[in-house]
């Protein structure tokens, strides 16, 4: 089953953040918010767009911090969840959910300073296709993260039900260049893969995510890392023809 | 959605600038509606407050 099917399923939407966020799992929330805010750096005012928002952690996220932000699925379902959220943080403000596809965005050029996804581009059955969408309406900054190929997620990624795409370095970085879009900023994490953090309790997965982050701060880690975090820029110019 | 998030969504088969016909709304946003494209006519439904802008090949399999 496909990512985009897998997510429209009610059950799913409700179990998906208390499934992989939760005991050793906030670990991983923790981490992945810190690399959305590094990323992006202060928001306030800021016009963003979350692409693939689920149910919208990072949207919420950025609204309490004053972004202008709208946050995209392709899942009802996953987008109900988020409006929930919103409403219980207060921020319904600065905050639009809407439902539509990565490979047509609903928006005008050059339109968002700062356009991110996370836990996307695995899903992604048309990852050229997504990143120039994405580099279209953005001004200034596009982020996204990538599984990684070589990486201990390698042990289970082929037995996920929603089907899950690995990248090397490399096709990572062809991504990047092919939609006219500069590298700022790279960083690797999580020699530990995910599961292993989901499967254990949050005061086991306490020292493993220490030692996995020492380890991290390594050139080994970066090697065996499998989750790598992309920070790019729009190059000034026209767009290139696309091939 | 709120009406101010009319002025930056357009229609995403053409681009075309989308105009809003309210079901119902409260006093903070439009709870059931459609934005309908002045350049092709597509009509993208709003329900439960959030509008649907998926191109209407990939409505139908979403609903599936």
């Amino acid at each position: 089953m496909k990512g985009q099917e897998w997510y429209q399923e009610n059950d799913v939407a409700e179990a998906y953040e208390d499934k992989r966020f939760s005991g050793g799992g906030r670990f991983i929330d923790r981490r992945e918010k810190e690399a959305v805010l590094d990323a992006l750096g202060p928001v306030e005012d800021r016009r963003i767009l979350e692409v693939a928002c689920g149910t919208g952690r990072f949207t919420v996220l950025l609204a309490g911090r004053g972004a202008d932000i709208v946050g995209m699925d392709i899942s009802e379902a996953m987008l109900e969840q988020g409006r929930r959220k919103a409403r219980s943080a207060g921020v319904t403000e600065s905050l639009s959910f809407m439902q539509g596809d990565a490979g047509r965005l609903p928006f005008p050029d050059d339109h968002f300073d700062s356009v991110f996804a996370m836990r996307f581009f695995h899903l992604a059955p048309d990852p050229e296709g997504f990143i120039r969408e994405m580099r279209r309406v953005a001004k200034e900054q596009v982020f996204f993260d990538t599984f990684d190929r070589y990486s201990t997620r390698s042990l289970y990624n082929w037995a996920l039900p929603m089907g899950s795409r690995l990248y090397s370095g490399r096709e990572a970085r062809q991504l990047v260049v092919d939609a006219d879009l500069e590298l700022a900023n790279v960083k690797h994490d999580f020699v530990l893969p995910y599961g292993f953090y989901r499967a254990i309790p949050g005061w086991v997965a306490r020292p493993f995510r220490a030692a996995d982050a020492a380890l991290g701060g390594t050139s080994i880690g970066d090697r065996l890392a499998s989750v790598s975090y992309w920070d790019t820029r729009v190059r000034e110019g026209p767009l290139a023809d696309p091939r | 959605m709120k009406e101010s998030l009319l002025d930056i969504l357009c229609c995403p088969l053409d681009k075309g600038e989308l105009e809003l016909e309210v079901i119902r709304e409260n006093d903070d946003e439009i709870l059931e509606g459609r934005l309908v494209c002045v350049e092709c006519g597509e009509e993208y439904p709003i329900e439960d407050g959030i509008p649907n802008l998926l191109p209407p090949d990939m409505r139908d399999e979403a609903a599936a």
